[in-house]
């Protein structure tokens, strides 16, 4: 009789074995690993570095990030490094509140942008209740990982933001969405958030030539003109949007500029989970 | 048990039935109401629809809602809308709804100390895996079902084994039916009915105190104390006495799913495992686990899969895994509530087992084949148990 327990719990053993040794493989290809995640209307993006640190830009409008960080962490990882919040709007933020609860945040960068919703006290209370690490970022702010990862917040200033105060309801957010820029060897990513063409014109020069583009607010018509694609020119474009979404995300209009500029465009409403794996000098989608 | 006892107690029953249901409150049709109650069936997508029944003044109505609400059986509801009644039952359309509380009720809020255990269990697993591998142990071991992706949990639906994580009466016979196998063999019989009693009553507390589950607790209970005495007899009288009590309490309960369940899955441990002949440990759970699932399968399918063609095959697939989750998964509840690191271990153990059980979930319910079926033929019911209870007649007759 004990001799079939030990014998379950050998297989089981030796299957977690296997699982370890197939997960250590995978995941130490000392390659950047960039994920767009399907979170249906918002966004969430995750990016492993080469030497195995977790960053994550926003947490979706639910707790389907969950599901994401699963599907591209090994399972004995539940660490993540950093996680940045562009801005306080539901559909970027309420999945958070489940990655801090269940994962162990070291430190958090947001901006210093209040929202009076209970979803947002209930993150901030849960910050400072596990301690975590909270910085605001501005303009020229950078975290660098030893393996050359390096990430700038490109937007806001600080300057503008103390000129430009917003009531606290309002969809004006928007504008002051942090712009974080991925940079690793020759490999660029331009993280976007929810940000307007008034912001994006300010940075693109600082962005330069880039290889992939998280479009503007769910490809919204207010993100992206024709100019700021030709400085920018993305070799790829990733729309993060829920299927039938009640907005009109994306608008025809950006589609019909990124294809007019010949962008390969992907989108999470029908491909899933766009993933980006890069060894610094080139890049390929999976 | 005395043949006219047994009618005398059907009779009282009989009555008990006729009465509360004749003095029912008539509804006209269109009638506006708006009451407060608890889903009694899993609900059944049809589109982007969801129809599920709840009782209204004691009668049960069919309700459809858009779709925009997202509920689970068990979950309690505030309901506004306009009854239809016309001939054809009470159903209602596209009323207002409104989740109350979907995870406890007067009785768990009133268990404070029990709530945080729970907390901690649902910390425990979620610190250790991922998503969706830790809601899956947490919805199989407790029945914890609000950990859940929304993703997933539709695949579930979609492959037809909801019922492993929704089914939360089932549960409670079915780790009932361990546990006292479990201490049979380490304890002395008054030993191992005082350690199953208590184990059952822990195990109900943190799957939340739902009516349902602390029904199947009660039979459970009285159930497997007999059989630890080795009173067959015993056994099935204490069954049927409890099921007794509980329909005259509430004849309503009949239409409960969980009830149903929880019954007919003691009613197989009972009658339909010895069939399969005296076996030790591991081999003897997984047969509990079969038995309950042949005697249930009707129920399961009427109430959680009508809609793939691989609902079988599925449940094939994976429903091996459940006991021996519930084992190593339980002892590690247990150990990670006293010692973290140590509990770990055993949830970390049931991560292949997890990864193949979702794999399997997700493969099929991305392929899709779903079918839509309106309502469950009630022959087909009636055709299976007809099947099961003679098959067991003659296999008793030989014995």
């Amino acid at each position: 009789m004990t001799k079939k327990y030990i014998l379950i719990g050998s297989a089981l053993f030796c299957l977690l074995g296997c699982i370890f040794l197939y997960q250590c493989i995978i995941y130490n290809d000392k390659k950047l690993h960039l994920a767009i995640c399907d979170v249906g209307q918002g966004d969430a993006i995750f990016m492993r570095t080469p030497d195995g640190s977790d960053i994550l830009i926003d947490g979706g409008p639910d707790d389907s990030v969950l599901a994401c960080l699963g599907r591209h962490m090994p399972f004995w990882d539940k660490t993540i490094e950093l996680v940045m919040m562009t801005h306080p709007h539901a559909d970027h933020m309420t999945g958070l509140i489940d990655v801090v609860k269940r994962y162990k945040v070291v430190s958090f960068g947001y901006e210093k942008l209040g929202n009076p919703t209970g979803a947002y006290k209930k993150l901030i209370d849960l910050l400072n209740q596990n301690h975590i690490k909270q910085i605001f970022l501005w303009q020229r702010d950078r975290f660098e990982t030893s393996d050359g990862v390096v990430f700038e917040t490109l937007w806001p200033t600080q300057e503008w933001f103390d000129q430009n105060s917003i009531s606290e309801t309002s969809s004006d957010a928007n504008d002051f969405s942090m712009l974080e820029l991925l940079t690793y060897n020759h490999f660029k990513a331009l993280f976007t958030g929810d940000a307007q063409v008034s912001a994006m014109e300010k940075i693109e020069s600082l962005a330069g030539r880039i290889d992939v583009l998280k479009v503007p607010h769910h490809g919204s018509q207010t993100g992206l003109n024709a100019e700021i694609l030709d400085i920018l020119n993305p070799k790829l474009a990733a729309i993060s949007v829920g299927a039938k979404n009640k907005y009109g995300h994306p608008a025809p209009f950006t589609l019909d500029l990124l294809k007019s500029k010949n962008i390969k465009t992907l989108r999470t409403d029908q491909v899933g989970d766009i993933e980006i794996v890069s060894d610094g000098k080139n890049f390929s989608v999976n | 048990m005395n043949s006219k006892l047994l009618i005398l107690l059907l009779l009282i029953l009989g009555l008990r039935f006729y009465s509360f249901y004749s003095h029912q409150y008539q509804f006209k049709d269109g009638e506006r109401v708006d009451f407060q109650a608890i889903i009694l069936s899993q609900p059944q997508a049809v589109g982007s629809q969801r129809s599920f029944t709840a009782n209204l003044k004691n009668q049960k109505i069919r309700i459809t809602t858009d779709g925009s609400v997202e509920v689970n059986y068990g979950d309690s509801v505030r309901i506004s809308g306009k009854i239809s009644n016309r001939g054809k039952g009470l159903l209602m359309y596209f009323p207002k709804l409104e989740v109350v509380d979907s995870s406890s009720n007067i009785l768990q809020s009133g268990l404070g100390s029990i709530n945080i255990l729970r907390e901690k269990l649902i910390s425990l697993f979620s610190g250790t895996l991922a998503v969706p591998f830790s809601s899956l142990m947490l919805g199989i071991i407790f029945g914890i079902k609000e950990q859940m992706p929304k993703d997933f949990s539709n695949n579930l639906r979609i492959v037809g084994v909801f019922h492993v994580i929704a089914a939360s009466g089932m549960n409670v016979t079915l780790v009932g039916g361990f546990i006292s196998a479990f201490f049979v063999m380490f304890f002395k019989r008054q030993a191992a009915i005082g350690l199953s009693i208590l184990a059952i009553i822990f195990y109900a507390l943190l799957a939340g105190l739902e009516p349902s589950i602390v029904r199947a607790s009660i039979m459970g209970i009285l159930v497997f104390s007999a059989q630890i005495l080795g009173r067959q007899t015993l056994a099935v009288n204490s069954l049927f006495l409890a099921g007794f009590g509980m329909l005259f309490l509430d004849p309503s309960v009949i239409s409960d799913v969980g009830f149903q369940l929880s019954f007919s899955a003691a009613l197989g441990i009972l009658y339909l495992k010895p069939v399969f002949g005296q076996k030790e440990g591991i081999i003897s759970e997984l047969l509990t686990t079969v038995a309950a699932q042949i005697s249930t399968l009707p129920i399961l399918l009427a109430n959680f899969g009508t809609y793939s063609i691989y609902s079988v095959l599925v449940n094939g697939l994976v429903l091996w895994t459940v006991p021996i989750l519930m084992m190593v998964g339980g002892a590690g509840a247990i150990l990670g509530l006293i010692l973290m690191p140590l509990g770990q271990i055993f949830i970390y153990l049931c991560y292949p087992l997890l990864l193949y059980f979702a794999s399997v979930v997700n493969i099929f319910g991305n392929i899709g084949g779903v079918l839509i079926v309106q309502s469950f033929p009630w022959q087909f019911a009636a055709g299976y148990y007809c099947l099961l209870v003679s098959v067991l007649l003659l296999m008793y007759k030989q014995e």
